[in-house]
């Protein structure tokens, strides 16, 4: 009762800071807009200029593969020979090249696995090059299934041609169930596979692309951000000297740290339900594609408040930590920042490169990101997201194990 | 006497090596104004912050109305009133709000609860401002504000420590009439300051606290007459002229005392009635027995060495000489 009677203290407190309320609830809209809008105007509704070069020119598989990446509206084949392109990648004309290898057709047609090789310059647009990446897996994948399907079909064909009508034993259901199984060994068993390692997540329209991106990262980097707020208000309470009336209170230092806590709890998941709100409501009318909040609320509540949590923990550890209200300053200024930076906010975390992407694993940022990735950007559920969960979890009991055990309640 | 409502025993703390409060044992009575009088940095803050809760000692045991502090925690923070010496008040809330707030951390509800603010208010005269943000208040009326905070959930024994720093005259005087006013109704009161003359207006006893320790305790009176017959300064001139030393022996530099100065001083010292005499900055300072026969016997000798008195002031006994006398230092050093 005493933690809710201090909570709602600092709530009234708050409401009267119009200041903070603005960095709190307003900042964030800012950002996120501001990044949806570059993230539409630089998105790749214009055709990317693809290089390719073709070692299987009398091969059909392999005529097919361009005509279709051709077709696809967003990639415009340029084809080079293999000495051409060499020299234009070194010399930096151009920036990547898909390398079509000797006997694609034959192999695809015969049902071995072959390789496309992307050979990307290092200093590449890393945004274009996943982009071409997923057409050509996508036309790659299509054009392998086509391929698979029409060779079940010519087989049967040939089988039923043959034999005497008490052997057809290929029946409409038989095909049926061919046709089936040829399609799902395509989806996960490809025949053709792209040599360059990049991430699987993106999805096709650049608009909704920005908008999923940009909420994701920027609503986790400022969620921590209130990190500061909540270190702020433990430190204002010793500032003015209440701290100490309160210690002389019948109040447990539970109920005093929990009272502190929950306002910022409650902030944090203020502005998380702002922060969406805008994405789906605000977000179209200004003519970008509304944010999607995919198919698990459940799971975005669970994700929501664990970030909740976890921010306000770490609020607890920054004012055990600092002895003064330029260090909550610092720290906050500095650290949290360049961790939302880390964990996603200015820069999707599947573009980071594996350095940075890795090394973000040490800060819950990267696994709050990560966890709205799935639900918002892959449309999966809370069950493809339980690692993320689980650290989420681990860093809030963490910190606020450390908040507490450093926390001097004497001074 | 009554009852003790709190009684210290043997309280430390230490930090490290360093020992803030080293041993300190009192009792307060029912309806006792007791003070914890000594400078900045003696040990009053720490000491009020363990008998109130707010830390443990390092050892040491605390009793508020019989409760053992360390052991009914909040049973005995119930019986107990905090007025920090900082104004522990939220700026953007009102006086009203701050007092509904604290009133709720003391278990304070409903109408129980808005019937104290408002006696409250009354009692500090803040009812028509009670809506207004604290940050719009003068200091004056924040020390209110602060006070009643402590005074909402009645308690047994009210700590005020240095109620009156940074405030101007005018509201002190309203503070000193408030806490004997509460004093009245029987509230017992510890009180830290190190202005002495609160101390010895407000205070039935007076424990005089220096470097973690209790010098003295007392009453005021019984304080002030420890010291004997008091302390009388008195500006000297022997008519030697300040100029280039050594020339006719007569001469001296400035600053520096004339030969006859110092046989005074030196005679001073010497006479029965007299428990010090030194010169410093000019001025020979007489601790004594008896003031007015010390008095007589400096006359004599001034008179007999031809020295001539340029200042004299008989300083009142009182709990500053009191202290100057125990340390060698003053309150306000």
């Amino acid at each position: 009762m005493n933690a809710l009677s201090i909570a709602l203290k600092d709530v009234r407190i708050l409401l009267r800071e119009r200041g903070l309320l603005v960095q709190l609830f307003l900042l964030p809209l800012v950002f996120i807009i501001g990044f949806s809008m570059v993230f539409s105007l630089g998105g790749g509704n214009e055709a990317i200029t693809l290089p390719v070069v073709n070692l299987d020119a009398e091969g059909e598989i392999a005529q097919a593969l361009i005509d279709d990446l051709s077709a696809t509206g967003g990639i415009q084949v340029a084809l080079y020979t293999q000495d051409e392109a060499g020299t234009l990648l070194d010399e930096g004309e151009i920036k990547r090249v898909l390398s079509i290898p000797a006997g694609f057709t034959a192999d695809v047609s015969a049902g071995r696995r072959t390789v496309l090789e992307l050979v990307s310059d290092p200093e590449a647009s890393e945004q274009q090059t996943a982009a071409v990446r997923e057409v050509v897996d996508g036309v790659a994948r299509n054009l392998s299934l086509e391929t698979q399907l029409r060779e079940a079909f010519r087989r049967m064909d040939e089988m039923t041609a043959t034999g005497p009508p008490e052997y057809q034993v290929f029946t409409e259901t038989t095909i049926e169930e061919q046709a089936r199984r040829q399609f799902e060994r395509s989806r996960h068993t490809p025949l053709v596979s792209i040599a360059q390692s990049f991430p699987t997540n993106l999805l096709g329209d650049q608009d909704e692309l920005g908008v999923q991106v940009t909420v994701a990262g920027l609503l986790v980097l400022f969620v921590f951000l209130t990190a500061q707020t909540t270190a702020q208000s433990i430190y204002d309470e010793r500032k003015v000297g209440s701290f100490r009336r309160l210690m002389a209170a019948p109040l447990s230092k539970a109920e005093l740290l929990a009272g502190k806590m929950i306002p910022n709890l409650i902030t944090t998941v203020a502005q998380i339900v702002v922060i969406f709100a805008a994405g789906v409501l605000l977000v179209p009318l200004l003519g970008m594609e509304a944010l999607t909040l995919g198919d698990d609320l459940l799971g975005l509540a669970v994700v929501s408040l664990l970030v909740a949590l976890c921010s306000t923990s770490m609020g607890v550890v920054i004012a055990a930590l600092a002895r003064t209200e330029n260090q909550i300053s610092g720290i906050s200024q500095v650290a949290l920042w360049v961790m939302g930076a880390m964990g996603g906010a200015f820069m999707p975390r599947f573009l980071m490169g594996d350095f940075l992407s890795t090394v973000g694993k040490v800060i819950p940022h990267a696994w709050a990101t990560e966890a709205y990735y799935g639900l918002l950007l892959r449309g999966e559920g809370m069950a493809s997201i339980t690692s993320e969960l689980a650290a989420l979890a681990a860093f809030s009991v963490v910190f606020l194990v450390i908040g507490v055990w450093r926390f001097d309640f004497d001074s | 006497m009554s009852e003790p409502v709190l009684v210290v025993q043997d309280l430390k703390k230490k930090y490290g090596d360093f020992e803030a409060v080293r041993g300190i044992s009192f009792r307060v009575s029912q309806g006792e104004i007791f003070g914890l009088l000594g400078p900045n940095g003696a040990g009053k803050t720490q000491s009020i912050s363990m008998m109130t809760g707010l830390f443990p000692p390092t050892s040491g045991r605390v009793h508020i109305c019989g409760l053992d502090l360390s052991r009914d925690t909040n049973a005995a923070k119930r019986k107990v009133g905090l007025v920090p010496q900082e104004l522990a008040l939220y700026p953007t809330l009102s006086a009203r709000e701050n007092l509904m707030f604290f009133g709720r951390i003391y278990g304070l509800r409903g109408k129980e609860l808005r019937q104290r603010v408002s006696a409250m208010l009354e009692v500090v005269q803040l009812t028509d401002r009670s809506d207004d943000a604290v940050e719009k208040y003068s200091g004056g009326m924040k020390r209110r504000v602060n006070i009643a905070a402590g005074l909402l959930h009645e308690p047994e024994i009210l700590f005020l420590d240095e109620p009156t720093v940074g405030v101007d005259p005018q509201s002190r005087n309203a503070i000193f009439e408030s806490v004997e006013a509460l004093n009245r109704t029987g509230t017992s009161i510890v009180y830290t300051t190190h202005y002495m003359e609160e101390a010895e207006r407000l205070c039935h006893r007076v424990a005089i606290i220096d470097e973690g320790k209790i010098i003295a305790l007392d009453t005021p009176s019984g304080l002030i007459q420890s010291l004997g017959g008091g302390v009388i300064q008195v500006g000297l001139d022997d008519g030697a002229v300040q100029g280039p030393l050594g020339e006719f022996g007569a001469e001296r530099e400035p600053g520096v005392p004339g030969k006859r100065v110092l046989q005074v001083v030196e005679q001073v010292g010497g006479l029965a009635s007299v428990k010090a005499a030194s010169l410093r900055d000019g001025l020979l300072k007489i601790e004594a027995h008896r003031a007015q026969e010390a008095l007589m016997g400096m006359l004599e000798i001034t008179n007999q060495l031809d020295v001539r008195i340029t200042v004299l002031q008989i300083l009142e006994p009182n709990l500053e000489g009191v202290f100057l006398h125990l340390t060698g230092k003053k309150l306000r050093e």
